[in-house]
């Protein structure tokens, strides 16, 4: 599905993932180069890709099953479920479409892309339809990849947004009938049943 | 302070850059609260600059931000909840000078803070126990409040302590264990730091005081106005605040006195920003120290996991999910010699690691070629349910040193078009020394347990969001901005009150002391002022 995008954007950082110790853990924020960037600022530059063709935000069919068989090779199903049974896929689609992952959303993308690309490459079929040693050995490139290089940068996000699909709040589409939770023995008085993370993060965090 | 320049009938206002969050607001979501910018702005938007050698570049960062809400940190702190001890004010005349760092002794005296140390206690709500021990400070009354209730690895980390030879202290939270002035008694959740507390039970400034203040009916609180500049009079006395509200309109707020408190990194950038023809190097700064003597505390840590399965019967009770452990040791706050290289050594807290599960799964995932995925990593995330990590966290002594400070850079600035905060981190290679020892004497006490597996974190850290000594308090106008009660000495009419004012940063969180503190500027000012002075 070759289809006009503008050119990824460069970074000048590796994703920025900063630990506050003092908090307990807890504060690690996830965001790409600290440098402003207008050309990815304006959301403009970016056509609202597959939105209007799938029912998916972000990605196209294409490039949603291969965000699919990425994620379920970081997170596999076995005796306890996968990535995709936890929904985590449709996690990454709408998060991708909030104002502070912009800037990322424009380095993913064309990350699904390279994947296809790779796997085009070594195997003659695309990520989607190669078998899953076959993408393992394509996910492994892109992680043993020089630490600064898009590569390294893509296996970072993936597995980053990977694992906030599976243990994240429920209400930002992943972590399906909180299968994460359960995988990794996480419980919480959860947020009421109306709560949407994402429309919280609008109102409050990014004004 | 706004609490007690209220109950004092003054009218107060106060400017708060980011929102005024509700109970409501605060909810369990981990990608909101700790991974987002809920608490903290995106380096982008708000960038602080930060370099670890003054000859490098500066790089953007997020560090040395705390909560941008009504109540800053406290609304997302852990509320670790300790005092200096005596030695703290006197470190100079007690310990002597330290080649390379400018050591200093405070105006004050442990005695003249120690009555708004209770009086802080029982307006926020402490949950402790005082036990007697050889480390105590002294202290008139009780907590307020009885302990929180703990884990059982508490009782059994008390005895490897004590067969070590150690004095394992309860330690005191800003955490109400039972209801107190109509807020609801801790729900033990588990989830403290990096989020607001949604009962209230947490001892935040948003949670206590500052609800308080505007029972008063003199208090008003205005959120999403960012501070620009305070402006001078002919006379070079503070006569407004102009700020940006919440539509990005300038305003400008006129006061009789201005006190700000902003966090010491931050409030040095508003005096280095308000520059006018009186003060063209900044407000209060003629004699150049602001920003100066910027020390933060000095962090390590180390990690034991134990795993529940195989201590089905030694440990039955180790997969229980009670979240407090609140242990600290402070046999090392002070060496009786030189002979590891520091005297003023610090504090050991002990805690259970942060049940967040996305943070813990980040972590066991690892990053670069070292990291895992696939079955690999889905065996580790299932041990990982199988275990509980008990961990300390240092807070030790940071030495002021020329080189650790803040400026600001004109050439950055905010998306309000404010020049940035660059923060220049240049330790002091004491610090390094006291912190490796007490990460070792931590991990002593944590192999005797004989975990499944010890892990060093760090020796090297420095935790930035405990900031301290940008506006130095000091009898000396030419070696402090503040006086002892930390007005400026150049600037009548204007106060600091967040950690700006400690030369020193302590070996304990410093949540408590700015909350006394605080209680102790306010009462000086009150006096003050009802006098017209």
């Amino acid at each position: 599905m070759p289809r006009a995008r503008p050119k990824a954007t460069r970074f000048s950082r590796r994703v920025f993932i900063h630990r506050l110790a003092f908090l307990g853990g807890g504060v690690v924020l996830i965001g790409p180069a600290c440098k402003r960037d207008p050309s990815v600022a304006e959301s403009k530059a970016l056509p609202d890709s597959g939105a209007s063709r799938s029912a998916n935000q972000t990605f196209t069919p294409e490039e949603m099953a291969i965000v699919a068989a990425a994620c379920n090779r970081i997170i596999p199903p076995d005796q306890d479920p996968g990535a995709v049974d936890a929904n985590v896929p449709q996690y990454i689609d709408r998060m991708l479409q909030t104002a502070e992952m912009r800037k990322i959303k424009a380095e993913f993308v064309p990350g699904v892309a390279a994947l296809n690309r790779q796997s085009t490459r070594l195997f003659g079929q695309g990520f989607a339809e190669a078998t899953d040693a076959q993408r393992d050995q394509v996910l492994t490139l892109f992680k043993d990849s020089a630490p600064a290089s898009d590569e390294a940068r893509f296996f970072d996000l993936l597995m980053v947004f990977t694992l906030e699909g599976l243990l994240g709040d429920p209400s930002y589409g992943g972590n399906k009938d909180r299968v994460g939770w359960a995988l990794v023995g996480f419980g919480t008085s959860e947020p009421p049943l109306a709560y949407d993370g994402i429309r919280h993060l609008h109102s409050h965090g990014a004004r | 302070m706004a609490l007690q320049l209220g109950r004092a009938g003054f009218k107060v206002v106060v400017l708060e850059k980011g929102a005024y969050y509700q109970k409501e607001d605060f909810v369990h979501d981990e990608i909101l609260n700790s991974r987002r910018n809920f608490f903290m702005p995106l380096p982008w938007d708000e960038p602080h600059l930060i370099r670890y050698d003054p000859g490098d570049k500066y790089r953007r960062t997020n560090a040395a931000w705390t909560a941008n809400c009504v109540g800053g940190g406290t609304v997302h702190m852990s509320g670790y909840f300790y005092r200096l001890k005596p030695i703290d004010f006197r470190l100079r005349s007690e310990l002597g000078p330290v080649a390379g760092a400018n050591v200093a002794d405070w105006p004050i005296r442990y005695e003249d803070l120690a009555p708004f140390y209770d009086l802080a206690e029982e307006e926020l709500g402490v949950s402790g126990e005082a036990v007697p021990h050889p480390f105590a400070e002294p202290r008139k009354k009780p907590y307020p409040l009885p302990p929180l209730e703990e884990h059982p690895i508490s009782k059994q980390l008390d005895i490897t302590c004590r067969k070590l030879g150690y004095h394992p202290l309860p330690t005191a939270r800003g955490i109400i264990s039972r209801a107190y002035r109509g807020r609801a008694a801790c729900g033990y959740c588990a989830l403290c730091g990096s989020y607001g507390c949604e009962m209230d039970a947490k001892s935040g400034t948003n949670s206590s005081v500052i609800p308080a203040a505007v029972a008063t009916g003199n208090v008003e609180i205005r959120p999403r106005c960012m501070a620009q500049s305070v402006e001078v009079d002919a006379d070079g006395k503070a006569k407004s605040v102009v700020y940006l509200d919440g539509h990005g309109v300038a305003q400008e707020q006129r006061a009789k006195v201005v006190v700000v408190s902003c966090t010491a990194v931050e409030s040095a950038r508003l005096l280095l920003n308000s520059t006018s023809s009186r003060f063209p190097k900044g407000l209060a700064n003629d004699n150049g120290l602001v920003g100066k003597n910027l020390v933060f505390s000095s962090f390590g840590e180390s990690r034991a996991t134990f795993q529940i399965s195989r201590r089905k019967e030694s440990w039955p009770w180790l997969g229980d999910p009670a979240p407090f452990v609140q242990r600290s040791l402070q046999d090392f706050y002070l060496m009786p010699d030189n002979r590891h290289g520091f005297r003023k050594g610090g504090t050991l807290g002990f805690m259970w690691t942060h049940p967040n599960p996305i943070f813990a799964a980040v972590r066991i995932a690892g990053s670069g070629k070292a990291a895992v995925f696939g079955k690999e990593l889905k065996d580790k995330l299932r041990e990982y349910r199988d275990s509980k990590i008990l961990q300390f966290e240092i807070y030790g002594e940071f030495l002021p040193t020329p080189g650790t400070q803040v400026t600001v850079d004109s050439s950055v600035k905010d998306k309000y078009g404010i020049p940035v905060a660059a923060i220049t981190i240049d330790r002091h290679p004491m610090d390094f020394k006291l912190t490796k020892y007490l990460v070792e004497r931590g991990e002593e006490v944590l192999k005797a347990m004989n975990p499944e597996k010890l892990e060093r974190v760090s020796t090297r850290g420095e935790t930035t969001i405990l900031q301290h000594g940008t506006c130095r308090f000091g009898k000396d106008p030419a070696t402090s901005v503040l006086d002892k009660n930390c007005r400026a000495h150049e600037v009548p009419n204007l106060y600091v009150v967040d950690g700006s004012f400690m030369p020193s940063s302590g070996g304990v969180p410093t949540t408590l002391t700015i909350a006394a503190n605080s209680f102790r500027v306010a009462d000086a000012l009150v006096k003050r002022m009802k006098r017209g002075d």
